[in-house]
């Protein structure tokens, strides 16, 4: 953000969008999820896969972006200017807090690894019957999830899942990807989506949720919004990408998850993109 | 105080940690690089290197807040055993 050219082309242009210096609120930032955060994000991961682009010798066949990266791959693909997408995240920020300022604000989404789907199941199985509300959020390896639950709930599933021998990580709010959220997403395309026209995507588009190619203006908006009422699925993205002929995957941005998971590192060849990163490739997806 | 394996297995995990730095007891393992797919990871590799399975409440990320703390509930994992296999 500070030291990349890219970046700081990029975060002048977003400083322009906002009307404020991006870096001084964001080093002042509270949570990942501020419209700073995420504005921040999505510069730092657009400026790596641009340095990426200068040392690739051929050209990419798919980009994906699970959850929030989502936005960068679609700035990526071509289907929105990065000046609109900075605008689309800060007011998509905006309209979310005002939602869970009011709405669903006992709910959270829990992380949990090496808990085996059987066992999961067995756990919500558990609290279907009890009547305790939960959604899965996130499928993000066979044994790795994000579930969302009521707080209440969360003190027995992580013993639940402790019992099982799984991994209880984080506790997220605000939480995200379940069906409960329709009115998340009417209000999302009704107040914000309704402003933004994108185009076809130069380059296919991995939908996080099933895996699905998007290749048109209509499907990017509509993958988008879908990322409010359905569950991350990278296991299928990774199939998808596969069956594009995917061998190598370039990670660009920083990635705490989802280039390092097994369902990836077992499929692909991974690369981490940084600032020291050459490379070169034949046949690789952007994530 | 830990054993080289130990040491070894922490290191492995840690990115920000200098080679030439002391990995000491209340080192905060997240400032240095340990993730929550680090976690993940170095719990695997405790287990394996260890015969030992973590289970109920050391299941927690709280348990990997430092290296004193971790190494704390192994030794109480590795002496129940050890009483467990004299006392079957």
């Amino acid at each position: 953000m500070v030291t990349n050219p890219c970046a700081r082309r990029l975060r002048r242009v977003a400083d322009d969008v906002l009307g404020y210096s991006l870096m001084d609120l964001y080093r002042e930032a509270e949570t990942d999820y501020s419209e700073y955060s995420q504005v921040a994000f999505l510069i730092s991961c657009l400026a790596l896969a641009e340095q990426a682009g200068h040392a690739f010798d051929t050209e990419p066949v798919t980009c994906a972006g699970p959850s929030f990266g989502g936005k960068t791959a679609v700035v990526y693909a071509g289907a929105l200017a990065f000046p609109e997408m900075v605008l689309l995240v800060a007011r998509l920020v905006r309209c979310e807090e005002q939602y869970f300022q009011v709405e669903h604000q006992d709910v959270v989404t829990q992380s949990i690894a090496r808990t085996p789907w059987a066992a999961l199941q067995e756990i919500l199985r558990a609290m279907t019957e009890k009547d305790e509300w939960h959604d899965i959020s996130c499928h993000i390896d066979d044994d790795f999830f994000m579930v969302s639950m009521r707080a209440a709930s969360v003190d027995r599933f992580r013993k639940d899942v402790r019992a099982a021998g799984g991994l209880p990580l984080y506790t997220m709010r605000p939480p995200m990807h379940s069906a409960a959220f329709g009115p998340l997403r009417r209000k999302a395309e009704d107040e914000v989506f309704a402003d933004f026209r994108f185009d076809d995507p130069r380059l296919p588009i991995i939908a996080d949720s099933d895996g699905s190619v998007v290749r048109t203006a209509d499907g990017v908006r509509a993958m988008l919004l879908d990322g409010f009422v359905r569950a991350v699925h990278w296991p299928r993205a990774v199939q998808s990408m596969k069956g594009l002929g995917v061998t190598k995957v370039y990670i660009a941005g920083p990635d705490s998850l989802f280039g390092r998971v097994r369902c990836t590192t077992r499929n692909f060849e991974v690369v981490p993109i940084n600032l020291k990163t050459t490379f070169r490739s034949r046949s690789y997806a952007m994530t | 105080m830990w054993d080289e394996q130990f040491e070894i297995l922490m290191r492995n995990h840690l990115p920000f940690l200098p080679a030439d730095e002391e990995l000491l007891p209340r080192l905060d393992l997240k400032e240095f690089g340990l993730d929550s797919l680090g976690v993940v990871d170095l719990l695997v590799s405790l287990e394996s290197a260890y015969g030992i399975r973590l289970t109920d409440d050391i299941l927690s990320m709280d348990t990997f807040a430092t290296p004193a703390v971790l190494w704390d509930a192994l030794s109480g994992i590795q002496n129940a055993t050890v009483l467990g296999a004299r006392n079957p």
